[in-house]
């Protein structure tokens, strides 16, 4: 005995050594002496068939009504679960995670429970891990050994429970999609201990048949136990093995089974699997109208253009069509023989002026006032000229008298006759001058009763 | 019925190809109109199977394939 410690000081050397030793441990016991004082916290053992653990659930530790498993975080599709706190009884088996404490006023250690579970889920969920880590190995999740769905398949066989809720879901929606399908029920025990049995020899069944496009294998909410025949392994090697392509839609959304993982295709629900498998008759309605719509839209285009084209054909042959032609000829010379109307109105109206205006100034000119007036004209000239005439006739009498008076007067025979003389040269020239005379010229002198010849023989000229 | 089925798809396929042979070529006018009213025949034809489409259900138990009566079905549930 090296030391001798005070009660104290050994159990705070306790509470030491222990709360450092087991900072957070994992305890699986039944649950006894249980009781739930006002404060809220809740005292209980854990035992099994050999020791007793104390527990102490603070209030402050304990959960409302869950939504979600604490441990994996999935929802829990059939709505919160009721607290374990709530529930907890004398007898259950559960698994508690905390600290241990040593509480010195008791002399007692306790666990300070902060999380506990009903024992039965957390062993599922261990079996589940573990299952799906070794297929995982397997290469049973494998995306790229995933078969593609049929498009449209027209035989379906579906491995569900005839009268549950997944094959009324998927009815429902497979009534409305595709254009007509046969479909085979193969039923199936979708819960319980003998489910995934029958699962196993349906899918064997219809493998063997060899009859179907596709596998659905369907079935609807429920909680982690009630889809277990999901998770089991000979079901999911069928499911791997299957020469048909399989689509799975198990539980809701949140729920995953093996099944789920390994099927070809995941539905999220039988309703999903449904939608999966065929497109909705609406749709190819509204596609088959688009379709229509494109087609007669098309055809009226290229009849429109045609008729355009013909139409323009038309009028350019109507415009050259002898009716036409001659309905422009006609036209043509409608208004040429207006042009020559007009023109003709025209030249007869100028015509007709002219022509009157030729009569009056013919009748101003020759007609019965101006003929008249011209007689008068005439007779008055007629009458100057008788007048003239007679004038002049009397005038030439007298004028001829007197030029014959003149001219008698002028005959150089009649001056000789009063004793002149004319002297001419021998060449005939009648001298005038002295000068046309030399001495000793030959003159002939020309007397009344004839002539005289004689020679010159003076020349004197008169003093001027 | 399998056959009819299968036209619907084969139909439909057809349908589309006259669409876009007429969308896409300047064809001849005779040959339009003849894609143009097989193409309204066919539409046509899938529409009337399309409205009168049926899923034939069937269950496969033990003794043998029966049809299946979803109202049968409902009053089990019910039960």
């Amino acid at each position: 005995m090296s030391q001798i410690f005070t009660v104290r000081e050994l159990t705070d050397a306790l509470k030491k050594t222990l709360e450092g030793a087991f900072p957070f441990v994992w305890v699986r016991g039944q649950v006894s002496n249980l009781s739930r004082p006002a404060s809220g916290h809740m005292y209980f053992s854990l035992k099994d068939a050999d020791a007793v653990l104390n527990c102490v659930w603070f209030k402050g530790n304990q959960r409302g009504d869950e939504r979600f498993d604490p441990l994996t975080g999935e929802v829990f599709e059939d709505g919160p679960r009721p607290s374990l706190a709530r529930t907890l009884q004398n007898g259950t088996e559960i698994m508690c995670a905390g600290r241990l404490n040593v509480y010195p006023p008791r002399g007692s250690y306790q666990l300070v429970v902060e999380l506990a579970q009903d024992v039965g889920l957390g062993k599922l969920f261990m079996e589940f891990e573990e299952l799906k880590k070794k297929l995982t190995a397997k290469g049973f999740f494998e995306s790229m050994r995933k078969r593609k769905l049929p498009y449209h398949p027209q035989k379906v066989a579906v491995i569900t429970a005839p009268s549950g809720a997944a094959i009324q879901d998927f009815l429902r929606i497979s009534g409305t999609r595709g254009w007509g399908t046969q479909i085979r029920i193969y039923p199936a025990l979708v819960q319980g201990d003998l489910a995934a049995g029958q699962l196993v020899a349906q899918m064997d069944r219809v493998n063997t048949e060899g009859w179907a496009d596709v596998i659905v294998l369907i079935r609807g909410g429920g909680s982690i136990e009630d889809l277990w025949a999901f998770n089991d392994e000979t079901l999911a090697e069928r499911i791997f093995g299957s020469k048909i392509p399989v689509i799975a839609g198990v539980g809701h959304e949140v729920d995953t089974t093996i099944a789920d993982m390994t099927a070809d295709v995941r539905a999220a629900t039988p309703s999903h699997a449904a939608q999966l498998l065929w497109p909705e008759r609406s749709m190819l309605m509204q596609s088959l109208d688009e379709l229509e719509i494109r087609l007669t839209r098309r055809i009226e285009q290229q009849l429109g253009a045609k008729e355009h084209g013909l139409s323009t054909l038309e009028r350019g042959l109507g415009w050259l069509s002898p009716e036409q032609r001659l309905k422009r000829l006609d036209e043509q010379f409608l208004g040429l023989t207006d042009r020559l109307d007009r023109a003709l109105g025209h030249t007869f109206e100028t015509a007709e002026r002219t022509v009157n205006y030729s009569e009056d100034r013919i009748r101003r000119a020759f007609g019965e006032d101006a003929v008249n007036y011209q007689l008068q004209k005439v007779q008055s000239l007629k009458d100057r000229l008788q007048w003239a005439g007679d004038g002049m006739l009397t005038k030439a009498e007298r004028t001829l008298d007197r030029a014959a008076i003149m001219l008698e007067s002028l005959d150089p025979q009649k001056p000789l006759e009063r004793g002149y003389s004319l002297v001419q040269k021998s060449d005939g020239t009648f001298i005038r001058s002295v000068d046309d005379v030399s001495k000793g010229e030959q003159l002939n002198v020309m007397v009344a009763d004839g002539s005289v010849g004689v020679q010159v023989e003076t020349t004197t000229k008169n003093r001027s | 019925m399998a056959a009819k089925k299968k036209n619907f798809e084969t139909q439909l396929k057809r349908l589309q190809t006259i669409v876009e042979s007429l969308e896409n070529g300047e064809l001849a006018l005779e040959k339009s109109v003849a894609l143009y009213k097989e193409g309204m025949t066919l539409s046509k034809e899938c529409r009337a199977q399309l409205e009168n489409a049926r899923n034939e259900i069937r269950l496969f138990t033990e003794e043998g394939e029966v049809p299946f009566e979803e109202e049968t079905t409902a009053a089990e549930n019910a039960e």
